[in-house]
């Protein structure tokens, strides 16, 4: 088997990497139990690391890991076959001495394909090194030393909480191939294997950029305890559920099964001696009631999709916690499967408060920790891998939060500048208002007048959108941060410090130059922030500003 | 075009152990002007790059409506497919608008690509373009993750590089300076090379 293994990610850093750095003792010093070959290492190094000499194989519950995710992978692949099955349906059960063996060998290939899986799935902790072997056909070998981690989550599924396992995903800053995860510990072998990884990373020599005097000075990991920032009831997720995008991000899903999920409901309201079609027939009914009924059905559907929105906050931010400890922040939630993702303070690349309407009304935040997402790929979805999100939490709350992470920060209280009318000239003026005026004259040429009011509807919510858009668009700055304030309905505050920005750039075109304004965009390893329609002059003291404090201070962005 | 002299400048003094708030310059390569961006020391592009370009947009246009022509010339005279007429009758349309769409295509990036700028400083690199959106782009030294140059055929053949240059800003923000002269675009990249280094050692 050795052979055959191609050793994709292999990094020999054995000689520089983590030679006698010490933990605090009285923490990791205990003799690994947990695994019976989980054994002491024998060389001269301090009893502080972890090692494992030979390969270890997972418990043999992440067989259950496995299954379960060679039937998720299964499930997310049959939505295109979906379709051709419930066509041949009848016929296909028709015949049960065809699919009867089909369904036999197919579920023996995926009891098959688990089993292996377990099978060559091997781990080792050797030297502050992490080693994984894994793959059935085409084998990876990944090679981490504990200083390269960035990130550690642990990941509990439903199905690993009565054994007390636990999932260890180890991110790097790198490149997306290079992540680990270790499918089967027990936690509290996990939890000591982070903290020794995250000592690791803290007191390896530095090979970023040099200039990070903010973490030499760092006392050590264990010393000091979690202190608990923030915490989640179940009310506020409920509300949490009624405020947030949820609502339209679930409806988006639904679209394309939206006409059979009506047919559907069209056939059940039947059997209940309610013919819904005959309801909406509109040419007999007085009009109030053809409204009454479509007020009725609207309420209803939103009802269900709301209920489905509280019930996914639920899912993922049950029992949420928010810990800090030194410089980390640790975000423990979720209902079935418990996530934990830790990060440092250093990582942190922006803050957003968000709110939309509904959360302007009730008076809630949603705080966002934004991280980078240089490796975006590897995000699960729902996992909200890069970034901690703090759901529904009051003004007083979020005040404390971003105190915490920005100290003198001002993003609740300073006067934000607004951008230019230009922008309203541009969008309504020059874009909105020709091709508005060429459909009512194309309209009007082909005399349907009933036409003219739609379009006329449409043009002045259009205009009133961006009339929003203009209104909520501001920015700021003071000595270290940068302030951004955007929105429609809602309105989301983004800040950072300057020194984060990874790139600039200034655009102009041909007439916004000749009115001496300017955009400019920020870039960030989160993701690019722009502000439009500025005076020219303040667009380049900005981005001035921002190379000047990036490349003199020498701080590093991560 | 003035060569490109990295080992003139004193990086000793940008170590950022050492740099304060007084001390820091960025001046730009060649000369000494102050550290605005509206007022950078740019140098255009090399110049075979728009006249490469140039050729590649006509010859592209040219194929493609030679490709069109010879379908529509020989199609009626031939009986193994079938075409619908209405659909014949279209091509000369459409070849139409292709010339039209090349010719414009041309026109506009002869013009664009006499208007793409580079500028080298201490601390920065930056990028400007456009004809009628005009962008400057700034990528900071520091916060460069690695460099590329990349070379296609063309460029082979007309001893050209494209300079890419990655951040943590993602793919999408590549920095990107395309039509360099190879020797110049060494120099640049080992000014960037040299400038990590001294950064990270110091």
């Amino acid at each position: 088997m050795d052979k055959s293994i191609i050793a994709t990610e292999h990094k020999q850093e054995s000689d520089n990497v983590i030679n006698g750095h010490t933990v605090d003792v009285n923490e990791v010093a205990e003799p690994y139990s947990v695994d019976a070959s989980v054994s002491e290492t024998s060389f001269s190094e301090p009893r502080t690391e972890m090692n494992t000499q030979q390969w270890q194989r997972l418990s043999p519950i992440a067989i259950l890991y496995f299954a379960a995710k060679l039937i998720t992978t299964l499930f997310s692949n049959v939505v295109y076959i979906a379709p051709a099955v419930l066509l041949s349906y009848n016929e296909i059960l028709a015949h049960p001495h065809i699919w009867l063996p089909v369904g036999l060998l197919l579920f023996s290939i995926m009891v098959a394909v688990t089993l292996l899986k377990f099978y060559f799935f091997q781990y080792r902790l050797s030297n502050g090194h992490i080693e994984i072997r894994s793959g059935v056909f085409s084998k990876t070998h990944i090679n981490l030393p504990f200083s390269r981690i960035q990130n550690v989550k642990l990941e509990q599924p439903i199905y690993y909480r009565p054994f007390a396992y636990t999932c260890l995903q180890l991110d790097t800053a790198g490149s997306a191939k290079q992540e680990a995860k270790v499918v089967a510990l027990k936690v509290d072998f996990a939890e000591q294997l982070k903290a020794e990884i995250l000592a690791s990373y803290q007191q390896a020599p530095m090979t970023e950029a040099a200039a990070e005097t903010d973490k030499s000075t760092q006392p050590s990991v264990s010393d000091s305890a979690e202190i608990l920032l923030n915490r989640r009831s179940l009310k506020d997720l409920v509300i949490h559920g009624i405020s947030s995008n949820r609502v339209w991000i679930f409806l988006g899903l639904l679209a394309p099964f939206l006409d059979d999920i009506a047919e559907y409901g069209v056939r059940a309201f039947f059997y209940l001696g309610i013919d819904i079609e005959q309801l909406l027939t509109v040419a007999d009914k007085p009009w109030w009631q053809v409204g009454l009924f479509a007020l009725t059905l609207t309420l209803l559907a939103l009802f269900t999709v709301t209920l489905f929105s509280i019930a996914g906050a639920i899912i993922s931010f049950y029992n949420f916690t928010l810990h800090k400890i030194d410089d980390r922040y640790i975000r423990r939630s979720g209902l079935l499967t418990k996530h934990e993702v830790t990060m440092r303070l250093s990582r942190l690349q922006m803050v957003v408060k968000q709110q939309d309407w509904l959360d302007i009304l009730l008076k809630r935040i949603n705080l966002k920790f934004e991280q980078s997402n240089a490796n975006m790929q590897n995000i699960q979805p729902g996992a909200h891998n890069n970034k901690i999100i703090v759901p529904a939490i009051k003004y007083h709350e979020c005040q404390a939060l971003i105190a915490d992470a920005y100290p003198n920060n001002q993003l609740m209280s300073i006067d934000y500048q607004s951008i230019s009318k230009h922008f309203l000239l541009r969008n309504i003026g020059y874009i909105l208002l020709p091709i508005f005026m060429l459909l009512s004259i194309f309209v009007f040429v082909i005399e349907k007048t009933m036409l003219l009011w739609l379009i006329s509807g449409i043009f002045s919510v259009l205009t009133a959108l961006i009339y929003c858009r203009w209104r909520r668009w501001g920015f700021a700055q003071d000595e270290h941060y940068i302030y951004i304030r955007k929105g429609l309905l809602g309105v989301d505050y983004y800040c950072f410090p300057r020194y984060k920005v990874q790139q600039t750039s200034i655009k102009q075109s041909w007439f916004s130059k000749r009115k001496a304004l300017a955009s400019i965009s920020l870039i960030l390893a989160s993701g690019s922030q722009t502000v439009p329609f500025i005076d020219e002059s303040l667009a380049y003291d900005w981005v001035d500003e921002a190379l000047r404090v990036v490349e003199s201070s020498g701080k590093s962005w991560m | 075009m003035s060569a490109l002299n990295p080992e003139h400048i004193d990086l000793s003094h940008t170590e950022p152990s050492q740099i304060t708030q007084n001390n820091f310059t960025n001046h730009g390569v060649d000369n000494l002007v102050a550290p605005s961006v509206k007022q950078l020391q740019q140098k255009g592009i090399a110049r075979n790059y728009a006249q490469a370009n140039r050729y590649l947009r006509l010859s592209t246009t040219l194929v493609l409506i030679s490709a069109l022509a010879i379908v529509w010339w020989l199609a009626p005279q031939q009986d193994f497919i079938s075409i619908n007429a209405r659909l014949l009758s279209l091509f000369p349309v459409v070849i139409l608008i292709i010339a039209t769409l090349g010719f414009v295509v041309t026109l506009y990036g002869t013009y664009a690509d006499k208007v793409k700028f580079y500028a080298l400083r201490e601390h920065d690199i930056s990028y400007s373009s456009g004809l009628i959106f005009y962008k400057t782009v700034s990528q900071p030294i520091l916060r460069i993750q690695h460099v590329e140059l990349k070379r296609g055929p063309i460029d082979r053949k007309i001893g050209l590089a494209k300079l890419q240059v990655f951040s943590a800003g993602g793919a999408l923000h590549t920095f990107e300076i395309p039509g360099l002269p190879i020797a110049e675009a060494q120099k640049i990249r080992q000014f960037i090379l040299d400038h990590k280094d001294s950064n990270r050692h110091g």
